[in-house]
């Protein structure tokens, strides 16, 4: 058993995580729930020993059965940390792109943790299932030079069989394959082999399915529940989406400013709800009982129509002597966005989606085809809020600068600096923001603010359509449904269309008037919201109804 | 960058700032006042070691040391601000230009920065100097293009990292000109890697003015300029190391200061 006792960790004077008291069991999938800054990333690296050398332990201990790792005032013992460390407790991350290394060969990644805590001993190689692998670490965790002939076999048949029970198929070209060749599902497969090849005692899994497709996202689901099974290895599961942790969780803990306000079993926390915290999370989670309204004023007048439309992207290697092979991204693309609806179009990662739309903003010059706009200038709002404003200019300016190109390029419209102010100040207001931050730079706004402003810059020209793609993506719930809830107001007020990007089923039911979805680059279907809810044509489509 | 609006000082950009801001003080002194004259030998006091009277002591034709370390500094810092100034601007030009714009321009004016790469800098800048004559100014300008390629590199891998950023995609759907989105979307976020590359290539100006000048193709005598002194010391060394220690130390002091001010500076627009 895994025990944390009253733990905070404090990041110089700001504290991050305030006595949290939290027991693992054997066996048991633990979910820790809260939004971005609530401490359950900080608490679950300072259990696993890797928190950065700012953050202090200001009170508490962690226990490993009754081997005290980790106390306040005492420094981190790495020696003995590092002996569980992947060992007994290993840890499956967010970003299996950014935590595999690029110049390495996955197989070999894998095999390091064998390299590093044990080898397998004999006739583990078939024990993938049934008992742990001897933990003898070769020479306190130094790697060894040389190993034999039926050392290395021995390993690599470990890996393989790992890989198989991980659910990846062809696990021998897989071995050899670097992270960039394989997809983020499969790499994500591959970060779970590496936790649980050595059959840890526990296994910390940080948002492990954030950055995968929803299809891709419920079989990791299954995959962790199974392995929970079948080697009872305890598990702590750390989320933002209380649904998922609902859904392979015997306990759910949630966290709120570095506390734990409610902790129970998934049917306490979700039918009956203690703390108000817990219900405003459970119920901004986008779901199919919320759809309340319909766009008032759908005109039968498009703002465009696109027409038989093909569009390709260069292969990267674009040199002085080749060209680089042409990819076919969308293709046959035939539909219209109406005034005034929204219009949302779902599907998969890569499927083609934001080619569309960069296609219909006129920034891909690689297509074939019409589109046809009835209204001025299109804008965009983008899924990160990080990158989407420019980091060395004031909110003001940003808000600003929209209104300054219009004037340049049609001098009718220009604007006087006090007038660009006024606008600038009258948008802040729209968007839920105060003047007061019309001197502020991005850096210093959160990310539910800059997604306001992302809105207001792209909302001040008042151009008749918007794309929003994944607007909500990068967001809490609960941030996610106060701007689903504000750009839903401004297209009422302004008689906006939007053409609406999501990968999340739910997201785009709760916000289009109709459906389009995108597979492989083609439109699959499309319809009346209701319609395609109630009777998907597609077989495509009932799928990803059903997953979600 | 406006002072008092804020700055977070850190104790790199003091140290710095007190670095630097001595030696500029000396320099600009120096214009207009040195203790002894920089020129004017006396036979009676040659190879006077440090005391009150000349406290980095005299050389070998008793001209005061601190003084001409004095000028010298004026002579090196000039030199060097101008060419990493020249450098600077064409690196941004070409820099932003072919980073954004990509293309064949970018491929040819890349293969010409390979094949100036291709030589050891200062064995450019004596093929340029060879050609032009020596003098101050020639030296500037051959510093100059040596320092060119850096900072192009420098500033077309910025751009090229920021043109497709969602921000920049965002200005052109505003309709925003091109000049607009190079100089003034995209160049401010670039300032803090360029600042760096800035004071690493005024060391190195400094640096090579030195080397230039201690090879005796740089500033001629009687002028000063910490890297010339170095090389009329070196024969003196056992006998009187004052002399090449003073410009010696003063180059390492200054180039000191100016790392740690852009270390001090990276660390404020954090």
């Amino acid at each position: 058993m895994i025990t944390i006792e009253d733990l905070s960790v404090n990041f110089g004077r700001t504290e991050a995580v305030r006595h949290v008291s939290l027991e693992i069991p054997d066996g048991e999938i633990l979910g820790v729930v809260g939004e971005s800054g609530s401490g359950k990333s900080v608490t679950a690296l300072t259990l696993m020993g890797l928190v950065s050398a700012e953050a202090t332990v200001t009170s508490g201990r962690i226990l490993y059965d009754d081997v005290v790792l980790q106390e306040a005032g005492k420094p981190r013992d790495k020696a003995l940390y590092r002996r569980y460390q992947g060992a007994q407790m290993s840890m499956v991350f967010q970003e299996p792109m950014t935590s595999l290394n690029p110049t390495q060969r996955v197989g070999r990644q894998v095999e390091e943790m064998l390299r590093l805590h044990s080898l397998p001993a004999a006739g583990a190689a078939h024990g993938t299932a049934q008992g742990r692998v001897d933990f003898q670490a070769p020479i306190e965790g130094r790697l060894r030079l040389y190993y034999s002939q039926q050392e290395r076999q021995a390993m690599k048949q470990l890996v393989l069989e790992t890989f198989a029970a991980v659910g990846l198929r062809d696990p021998e070209r897989v071995y050899g394959c670097y992270p960039h060749q394989l997809s983020g599902g499969m790499r994500q497969r591959v970060m779970i082999a590496m936790a649980i090849i050595l059959h840890p005692r526990l296994i910390v899994a940080d948002e492990p399915t954030t950055a995968l497709d929803v299809t891709v996202q419920n079989q990791i689901m299954d995959l962790l529940r199974e392995i929970n099974e079948k080697q009872r290895s305890a598990m702590l599961f750390i989320t933002h989406d209380l649904n998922l942790a609902r859904r392979i969780c015997h306990r759910i803990a949630v966290m709120k400013d570095g506390r734990v306000v409610e902790i129970g079993t998934p049917e306490e926390i979700i039918e009956h709800p203690r703390e108000d915290y817990t219900r405003n999370l459970i119920e901004a989670v986008p779901g199919r009982m919320k759809r309340q309204r319909r766009s008032a004023g759908i005109s039968r007048e498009p703002v465009v129509t696109v027409r038989d439309l093909q569009v390709y992207y260069q292969d990267g290697s674009n040199s002085l002597f080749s060209r680089g092979k042409k990819n076919h991204v969308v293709r046959d693309a035939g539909f219209e966005i109406r005034k005034g609806e929204i219009l949302g179009l779902v599907g998969e990662s890569g499927c083609g989606k934001t080619s569309l739309s960069k296609a219909i903003l006129g920034m891909n010059k690689e297509i074939t085809g019409e589109i046809e706009h009835f209204s001025s200038r299109p804008q965009m709002i983008f899924q990160d809020p990080y990158s989407s404003l420019n980091p060395s200019k004031t909110v003001g300016w940003l808000l600003e600068e929209p209104l300054r190109a219009r004037g340049k390029l049609d001098p009718g419209q220009a604007m006087t600096a006090a007038d660009m102010r006024s606008a600038a100040m009258e948008m802040l207001e729209t968007v839920g923001l105060t003047e007061g931050y019309y001197d502020r730079r991005p850096s210093q706004l959160s990310g539910g603010q800059r997604q306001r402003i992302s809105i207001g810059q792209a909302l001040i020209t008042r151009p008749g359509l918007v794309i929003a793609d994944e607007p909500v993506s990068a967001l809490d719930v609960t941030i996610q449904a106060q701007i689903m809830e504000l750009m839903r107001r401004l297209q009422e007020e302004m008689g906006l269309s939007y053409l609406f990007i999501s990968h999340d089923i739910n997201v785009i039911y709760q916000m289009s008037d109709r459906i389009m979805v995108m597979k492989e680059g083609k439109i699959v279907e499309i319809g009346e919201t209701e319609e395609v809810f109630a009777h998907p044509r597609e077989e495509y489509t009932r799928q990803l109804l059903r997953e979600s | 960058m406006k002072k008092g609006s804020g700055i977070k000082w850190n104790k790199y950009l003091v140290a710095g700032l007190c670095m630097t801001g001595l030696v500029v003080l000396l320099a600009v002194l120096g214009i207009f006042w040195t203790p002894y004259s920089t020129t004017t030998m006396s036979a009676g006091e040659r190879f006077a070691a440090p005391s009150l009277q000349h406290i980095f002591g005299t050389d070998n034709f008793g001209r005061d040391i601190f003084s001409r370390v004095m000028k010298g500094i004026g002579t090196t810092i000039l030199i060097s601000t101008l060419v990493v100034a020249i450098s600077g601007a064409a690196g941004i030009l070409i820099g932003a230009l072919t980073g954004y714009f990509g293309g064949i321009v970018d491929e040819i004016v890349m293969r010409i920065i390979d094949a100036l790469n291709g030589f050891p800098s200062i064995l450019l800048a004596l093929v340029v100097i060879s050609v032009m004559g020596t003098g101050q100014r020639n030296l500037v300008i051959s510093l100059g293009i040596v320092f060119m390629p850096s900072f192009i590199r420098i500033v077309r891998s910025e751009f090229i990292r920021l043109r497709d950023a969602d921000y920049i995609s965002r200005a052109r759907l505003m309709g925003v000109g091109r000049a607009r989105i190079l100089f003034v979307h995209i160049l401010p976020n670039i300032f803090s890697t360029f600042w760096v590359s800035v004071m690493i290539g005024f060391n190195n100006a400094i640096l090579a003015e030195s080397g230039m000048s201690y090879l005796g193709i740089g500033v001629q005598p009687p002028q000063a300029s910490l890297g010339k002194m170095l090389s009329d010391a070196q024969g003196y060394l056992t006998t009187a190391p004052w002399y090449a220690l003073a410009p010696g130390l003063t180059i390492v002091w200054i180039v000191l200061g100016f790392s740690l001010l852009s270390e001090g500076i990276q660390r404020l627009s954090r």
